[in-house]
């Protein structure tokens, strides 16, 4: 919710900087108002879609009973995080979402990256566009789909997978419903559907690289590798550093929907997130104050997450998101 | 430059993101920021409805779950306005969400005036609200309408919530569970319908390990289910080994049926079959589609749990795979004790609300109630169940028989086919004219199950910790079943589990269940 927030306002903000004293302020103001008229959709999308919801957060400290609404359900003060804090299922919930999220880093967030660069030394336009195309694609396809194309792979009768294996002379594996293979089953399929699309911004910032430089490099005699190292990634160092901060913001946002497509009753131990948690006690089980309560939890971690992780960069040169 | 570059890239996206938001802006005023708003501050302010003009015909939204894939078309509902003078606005939501859709439209204020519920479950959900006042309470009003007044005093007496009734209800076989399998398999490998659970254990063996398909592969499984205990293969069979419907009296107290030891014979069958190969080994991440398709490409041999009145479109997709495939229905599996028993439902399978805040006054009550006094008639109830005659069905001695056409009637007919209330006693509409023998065989089985169904003993029962954590709690025992089942624990981890049912809210159930039965 915050992380994307900060975005408009970081156009005007450093003009307000600038002007020195008022007059000069509206002078400047006035030149640029087409600017300012552009922006304005985007800022009432934040402040309708993202601020004004805020407001419903107060059902987390009520008694909230949707027929009496917000001023006449009862405040019952911090008990649903009490309550959220000692469910004895609720340390396993956050560690499974920490979990995932930690592969979502470690294992996904590097792989557009090196996609992008392999694709970028690929020579031939057609190629490239043809591979580029090809690998982002999935994107496309709903969870659902993505969902059910590994289930039927993978199910025990007669998947393609599982057939491999005995064909090969090993046992059938039972991936849908072993917890272990839960989060290799997860990882794999976020790979396959969003890696090519997360190259595009990474290829956009590539493109837009001085090619003087790699001539001149390859004048000191400067190999592929070479280029790519000293040339490649530091040029697109911010935009990965950007991407990053912004993937740390939804660090408890998951994906609920390919989550709970994956979550059955013998992987639930390790497949319980957040997101899955706050729909079934929330939407299906009709708790709103106690869902609102643990989607206001998950908020403020992201929003420290993105405070602090911003601020390292910041203290590492680079330019942060705000 | 490195700098230039990334900010110009951060302008083109800010800019893409800005256009891309006033697009939606402008598009969607009207639709997303009204629910938007209002889903935060619970008023009612969707429900504006517009009056109906005196005279004119009578505005109706109807809220309802949608168990086929597309909304269906008009074609009937213009025919049900002309009949009842109504103007009626149907929304349907996909079955598989509704709970989901039920509680945001609830929450928001934005439940129409004529809400179904999906089944029992979401029936419990909603007694709190019920109990708060925020449905119109019906009772008082059926007997000014003759067609209501015929609705089964005995099942209506299951759906009052503190003896008072809110509900109409929409009528079912009271035991229609069973299962489905594959005769001509059956008769190819000389075996008769099973008599006991061993005979249906051999008989799952049978079809995994006798190549029943005869060609020669060994690729096919007895059984065919699905992630689900209630409606899959386990409580039906679970009921055939003697398990209580969800609650029995023990040592003079009553008990949730996981603590009865024919729940535990019950588990131990399936993880038999599981074992042995004898049924689908992925039951527990398997949809109802899977497991119906699993069946259909013949590929299982015995579907157990559903209606044995789904015998029509199973065979009608079996056979365009397989035509020379006979399907049969059977129900009467004797218990390890040689007894009958068949689990059964409180009578109904949903029931409809009439929500106070889109239902304005006690005269658009009675108007809406009129209509449903109307939906009783054969007439109106005939149109809605089995369509238009001539193009949907047709007569035969006295009877529906449905077209040929199966994915017509299931495009234009099965939306409304759900919602109609009461049973065809009560409503008059026509019983079906049944070709298929496994379907004639289905509707005498019914009449069999009832003579040994067993009821719920709670149906009519109070307790507030059920109605508030119920459904949470079940999940525990629904998980530990699922990892019995598939040898993750064993039966002192079950017992565990039942204990952490029972310290999360569990005792409390017993105890209030106990109190209530008492009292009565």
């Amino acid at each position: 919710m915050q992380e994307v927030a900060v975005q408009p306002s970081a156009a005007p903000q450093p003009q307000r900087k600038r002007g020195k004293n008022s007059s000069e302020l509206k002078k400047r103001l006035w030149r640029n108002k087409w600017l300012y008229v552009m922006v304005t959709p985007g800022i009432l999308y934040f402040i309708i879609f993202k601020y004004l919801p805020m407001y419903g957060l107060i059902i987390s400290f009520q008694d909230y009973k949707p027929y009496q609404g917000i001023s006449g359900s009862d405040w019952v003060g911090m008990e649903h995080f009490n309550r959220l804090f000692t469910e004895p299922d609720f340390l396993n919930i956050l560690m499974n979402t920490l979990i995932l999220f930690g592969l979502n880093i470690v294992i996904y967030f590097p792989i557009p990256i090196i996609l992008a660069l392999m694709l970028n030394e690929l020579r031939g336009t057609f190629f490239k566009r043809f591979f580029q195309t090809l690998v982002y694609l999935p994107h496309f396809m709903s969870w659902v789909i993505v969902v059910s194309i590994s289930f039927v792979m993978v199910t025990m009768d007669g998947g393609i997978i599982n057939e491999l294996l005995v064909f090969f002379g090993f046992e059938k594996v039972n991936f849908l419903l072993n917890p272990s293979w839960f989060r290799p089953m997860y990882i794999i399929q976020v790979i396959w559907r969003e890696a090519g699309w997360g190259t595009i911004i990474y290829l956009a910032s590539i493109a837009a690289i001085d090619p003087g430089l790699y001539e001149a490099a390859r004048m000191d005699g400067a190999g592929r590798l070479k280029q790519i190292w000293h040339i490649t990634l530091p040029s697109i160092r911010g935009v990965i550093i950007t991407l990053f901060i912004l993937k740390i913001g939804s660090v408890l946002d998951l994906g609920f929907e390919h989550v709970y497509l994956l979550l059955n009753s013998m992987n639930r131990e390790v497949a319980e997130i957040i997101d899955t948690y706050v729909y079934t006690a929330g939407l299906r089980q009709g708790q709103f104050s106690y869902s609102t309560a643990i989607g206001f939890f998950k908020s403020i971690i992201g929003l420290i997450m993105v405070m602090s992780v911003n601020k390292l960069s910041k203290k590492m040169g680079e330019e942060g998101v705000y | 430059m490195k700098k230039k570059s990334f900010s110009m890239l951060l302008t083109a996206l800010l800019t893409f993101s800005v256009v891309l938001s006033a697009c939606s802006g402008g598009n969607n005023n009207n639709g997303t920021t009204a629910p938007a708003a209002s889903s935060n501050e619970g008023t009612n302010t969707v429900v504006a409805e517009k009056e109906a003009e005196p005279a004119a015909p009578t505005e109706i939204k109807i809220m309802l779950p949608l168990n086929t894939s597309e909304s269906p078309p008009d074609t009937i509902k213009n025919e049900i306005e002309k009949l009842t003078n109504t103007k009626l606005t149907y929304q349907f939501f996909p079955a598989d969400t509704y709970e989901e859709k039920l509680n945001a439209s609830f929450a928001t204020g934005s439940l129409p005036q004529v809400t179904y519920l999906k089944n029992q479950t979401t029936f419990i959900q909603m007694k709190e609200a019920i109990k708060d006042g925020q449905f119109w309470e019906i009772g008082p009003y059926l007997e000014e309408f003759p067609n209501l007044n015929k609705m089964k005093p005995e099942i209506l007496n299951n759906t009052k919530v503190e003896g008072m009734l809110y509900s109409l209800y929409i009528g079912r076989p009271l035991a229609r569970q069973g299962m489905i399998y594959r005769k001509d398999w059956a008769d190819k490998l000389g075996l008769s319908a099973p008599a006991n659970t061993d005979e249906l254990f051999e008989m799952a063996k049978a079809f995994t390990e006798q190549d029943p398909d005869g060609n020669g592969q060994k690729d096919t499984t007895g059984i065919s289910d699905r992630n689900e205990l209630t409606y899959g293969a386990f409580k039906t069979v679970s009921s055939w080994f003697g398990t209580p419907n969800a609650w029995a009296e023990k040592d003079g107290q009553l008990a949730p049926e996981f603590t009865f030891q024919q729940y535990i014979d019950t588990m131990d069958f399936f993880k038999k079959a599981r074992e042995a190969g004898y049924m689908n080994q992925d039951f527990a991440a398997t949809s109802k589609t899977d497991a119906v398709n699993m069946f259909t490409s013949g590929k299982a041999g015995l579907y157990i749990g559903g209606s044995m009145q789904d015998i029509d479109s199973l065979n009608k997709d079996l056979i365009k795979n397989f035509p020379d495939a006979v399907l049969d229905t059977h129900s009467m599996v004797a218990g390890p004790d040689g007894n009958f028993a068949q689990w059964m439902i409180p009578g109904y399978n949903n029931v409809v609300l009439f929500p106070k805040s889109a239902v304005k006054d006690e005269a658009e009550l009675k108007k809406i109630l009129a209509f449903f006094d109307q939906m009783m008639t054969p007439e109106i109830s005939n149109l809605m169940y089995w369509g238009i005659e001539g193009t949907h069905y047709t007569v035969e001695d006295g009877k529906a028989k449905p077209a040929e056409d199966k994915e017509l009637i299931e495009r234009e007919v099965k939306g409304y086919k759900d919602s109609v209330i009461g049973e065809a006693e009560t409503n008059g509409m026509y019983e079906s004219y049944n070709i298929l023998p496994g379907r004639i065989h289905a509707e005498q089985l019914l009449l069999e199950n009832v003579k040994v169904g067993v009821a719920d003993p709670t149906a009519a029962l109070e307790s507030a910790t059920f109605t508030e954590q119920g459904v949470e709690l079940q999940q525990i025992i629904t998980d530990a079943t699922y990892k019995y089942i598939y040898d993750q624990i064993d039966k002192a981890g079950f017992e565990k589990e039942v204990e952490s049912w029972k310290s999360r809210g569990g005792s409390k159930i017993i105890e209030e269940f106990n109190a209530s039965y008492k009292a009565q």
